[in-house]
This record gives structure tokens, sequence and C-alpha cells, in this order.
């Protein structure tokens, strides 16, 4: 009963803070934007805002709420337990399950497709440029796939479909795959996964902004002078007027995502200048808050586990 | 206002020019009486033109508006891309439901979507064609230059 017990408030106290801190991030996001920082550092903060409510939740749980019943609530007690840890304990694990259930299906859907994708498909040789991109990883789809699309998790691979390889000049294409391979390194297809585990009314707005700004990153990750972003630019608009035959599944990242017209007068646009600006967020930036914040729970960590096992013997009863 | 002004016109009372500049002053400020748009220099109305637009606009159900002393504080209900957004879905939806055929004003739809898109991307190739033509001759340059 005891462990039974812990395991409900535990939940209980994860719902809340979930729930609490997702209604706060999907209302107060937007404010982002105040900040006029760089796509770079856009992207990094927006995943961050994206996962803060999970892993803050996760963290409080298990760094006050499981010491504080294992320290402060006797085992000798048998205590009953209330309607409440058990119904918000019980919401808990649903919220799991369900997430869970998104990502098993987002994952089968995705393999599924891709599988289909890949049928007939063969290692892309063009003009050299599978080898000074990345050999092993780029495929020539014969198959109905998206003109250039990032497929996968864990063994990620880009696809280029055939129209996609008589369409685009060699310079097009190559850039094209730079521009998919920084998915590849930032690992959106992952953090695509990683939404979908954790859903929250009101998210999608985020969601969508940070796929943007990815989209954006990547940009200008790939291009290192003028030309390599008209030729970005080119192989944009080229690609554009290719319709997809479906739609693309959860974790696949496109190449013609997002507003083609902002990303095109963006590359357009291009300097050295503005490159040389699109420094992401380093360690010594969040160094010193999180030493304060480290600093701050050690200090108050006493008080705040009476405090938790207070509003624990509250909730239970 | 331009871009949604088909819509407008058809699902909701129609805005005359003086209405839409004073919208859109409304927006610039957040929030103002009348004396404050006047005094912005923008407007180069009569003092009661411009209280009689602002309550029209209010009636219209564009403005909120409080009593401040003995005049009236109005503020926007919708920001312009919300009013532009909400004025967008009216009219898809009443397009939607115009015909006989549930099909057809959807492919309408589908059918001037893809013309636009192809204007837009034809009006992007140009962009880029002439970048790529600027950086061409500006390589060009160079190489004259350092003979």
């Amino acid at each position: 009963m005891y462990a039974l017990r812990g395991i409900a408030v535990s939940l209980t106290f994860f719902v809340l803070f979930y729930c609490l801190l997702s209604t706060l991030v999907a209302g107060a996001w937007r404010a982002l934007r105040l900040l006029r920082a760089t796509d770079r550092t856009l992207v990094t903060l927006l995943f961050a805002l994206r996962v803060f409510p999970f892993a803050a939740s996760v963290l409080l749980t298990f760094v006050f709420v499981v010491p504080s019943f294992q320290l402060l609530e006797p085992h000798s007690v048998d205590e009953g337990m209330g309607a409440m840890p058990l119904a918000l304990g019980l919401c808990a694990l649903l919220l799991i399950a369900w997430g869970c259930y998104r990502v098993i299906t987002a994952q089968t859907e995705t393999s599924r497709v891709v599988a289909r994708w890949l049928e007939g498909a063969h290692p892309l040789h063009v003009d050299g440029t599978s080898q000074t991109v990345a050999p092993a990883l780029t495929f020539q789809s014969r198959r109905e796939a998206p003109p250039l699309t990032l497929v996968g998790v864990c063994k990620s691979k880009v696809l280029v479909s055939e129209s996609t390889v008589s369409l685009l000049t060699g310079d097009e294409l190559h850039i094209a795959l730079k521009h998919e391979l920084e998915h590849m390194r930032s690992r959106d297809n992952l953090k695509k996964l990683f939404f979908r585990f954790c859903p929250f009314p009101g998210m999608r707005q985020l969601e969508s902004a940070w796929s943007q700004a990815a989209e954006l990153s990547a940009d200008d990750a790939a291009v290192s002078n003028p030309d390599d972003a008209v030729d970005l630019a080119a192989a944009l608009v080229k690609l554009s007027r290719l319709v997809p035959v479906e739609s693309a599944p959860v974790c696949t990242v496109g190449f013609v995502t997002g507003s083609i017209s902002a990303r095109v007068s963006r590359l357009l646009a291009w300097s050295e200048a503005r490159k040389a600006k699109q420094n992401g967020i380093r360690f010594w930036h969040v160094a010193p808050p999180l030493i304060v914040a480290t600093i701050g729970a050690f200090v108050t960590y006493g008080p705040a586990l009476s405090l938790t096992h207070e509003v624990t013997e509250w909730l239970v009863r | 206002m331009k871009a949604f002004s088909i819509f407008w016109a058809s699902s909701r009372p129609q805005l005359g020019p003086f209405e839409q500049q004073v919208l859109e002053e409304m927006w610039t400020h957040g929030s103002a009486t009348v004396r404050e748009l006047l005094e912005s220099g923008r407007i180069r109305q009569a003092y009661t033109t411009v209280m009689t637009t602002a309550d029209r606009l209010y009636k219209k159900g564009l403005l909120d508006r409080v009593a401040e002393g003995r005049a009236f504080r109005y503020t926007p209900r919708l920001s312009a891309e919300e009013l532009q957004r909400t004025v967008a879905v009216e009219g898809i939806q009443q397009l939607l439901g115009s015909g006989d055929a549930a099909s057809h004003p959807l492919s309408y739809l589908v059918e001037a979507l893809s013309v636009h898109d192809a204007t837009l991307l034809d009006e992007l190739q140009l962009l880029v064609e002439r970048k790529r033509k600027e950086l061409q001759d500006a390589r060009e340059r160079k190489v004259r230059e350092q003979r």
C-alpha cells in the first residue's frame, strides 16, 4: 500500500506540474519573438520551451516529490488513499500511454511509407555529389517519394526523387542535400517524435514555429557563400513546383517546407555578416542561470521537501 | 485590408476608405482617443468626422471603447492578423457553401491557389535569376579589374 501510494502521489504531482507548465508555455511562448534572437538561437529556444513542461515535470517529481515521500512519509502508517491522487495518477498513466501510442503509430506509419518509397531505390551518384556530401545516406527513389526528404529517426536517410535529380543542377542538388543533412545533424526527426510523445492542447502553433525556424536554421547552416545561397533558393523554387503525391509521415523532414517566399527572400539577401552573427546558444549563456538554480535548489531543498510533503498529505486526504 | 476586401464586401458591412484608415491608425496606436488620433497628424479630418467614424467602427464590432473623461478611448477588438484570418475563413466558408455541388467551389479554390502559387513561383524564379546574374557580373568585373 505504501509503494502504491508513493507511485500515485508521484504521478499526481507529475500530471499537475505537466498541465500547469504546458498551459504556461502554450500561452507565453510568443513572447520569444520580442527577443530578436537569431534563427539558430530561436530554434533552440523554441525546442527547449516545447520540451520544458515534460522535462521539468519529470525533474521536479524525481527531485522533490519522490524523496519527500520516501523521507517524510512514515512506513508504518497504513493510510488510505484519497480519490484525487487515484484519479490524477490514472490521468498521468493515460497521458503517458497516449504519448507512447502516438509515438508507436508515428514510427509504424513512417516505416511503412518509407519502405514503399525505398522500393527500387539505389545510392545516389551525380557528378560526385554523393561522395562529397554523404555517400551512404542518400538514395535515389523511383517511387512516389517527395522531391527531397530526410526520413527516419535512428538510421536517417535522405531520399531524392528521380525528378529532383533531373531538375536540379549539380550545385543545386549538392546544397539542397547539405540542407537536409543539417536536419539530420540536428536530429530534427527525433525532436518531432518527442513532440508526439508529450501532447498538449495549444502546442501545435509552437511546433509549427519551431519547424519554420528549423528550416531557416538549416538553410543558414548549409550556405557558406552567396553562390550557395542562390543555388539553394533556385533549388527551393524548382522543387516547389513538384507537387507531392501524398502527405509526408511524421518522422520525415521535407525540403520544401515552411514559407517558400520567406526562405527564398532570406537566401537572396544572404551576407557574410549575417552568417557571422548566426551563433547558437553556447554553454556559458546557460551556465549562470543553471548554477543559480542549482544553488537555490540546494539551499531550499529541506524546506521544499517539507512543503512538498505537506501538499502530499493534503492531496492524499 | 485590400487583400481581403472581396470577402469583406460579401460577408460583413463594407468598410469605407476613411474607416479603414481610422482602423489602421488604431492598430498602430494600440488604443487611442479621437484627439490622440488627430494629434498623430496622419488623419486630417474634422474632430466630429473622426468621432462619427470611430463610433461607426464601434457599432460594427471592430472597436471596443471605455469612457475617459468626456470622451471615449477606443481599442481594436481584433488585431490586423486576427481580422484578416476571420474574414478569410468566413469568405472561404461562404465560397464553399455557395455551389450546388460541394466539390465545385473547392475546385475553384484549388485552381485559384494553383494559379497564385505558379505566379508567385515565377516571380521568385525571376528574382533568383536576377541575383545569379548580379553575382556573375560582379565576378566578371573583379576578373577584369585584376587583369
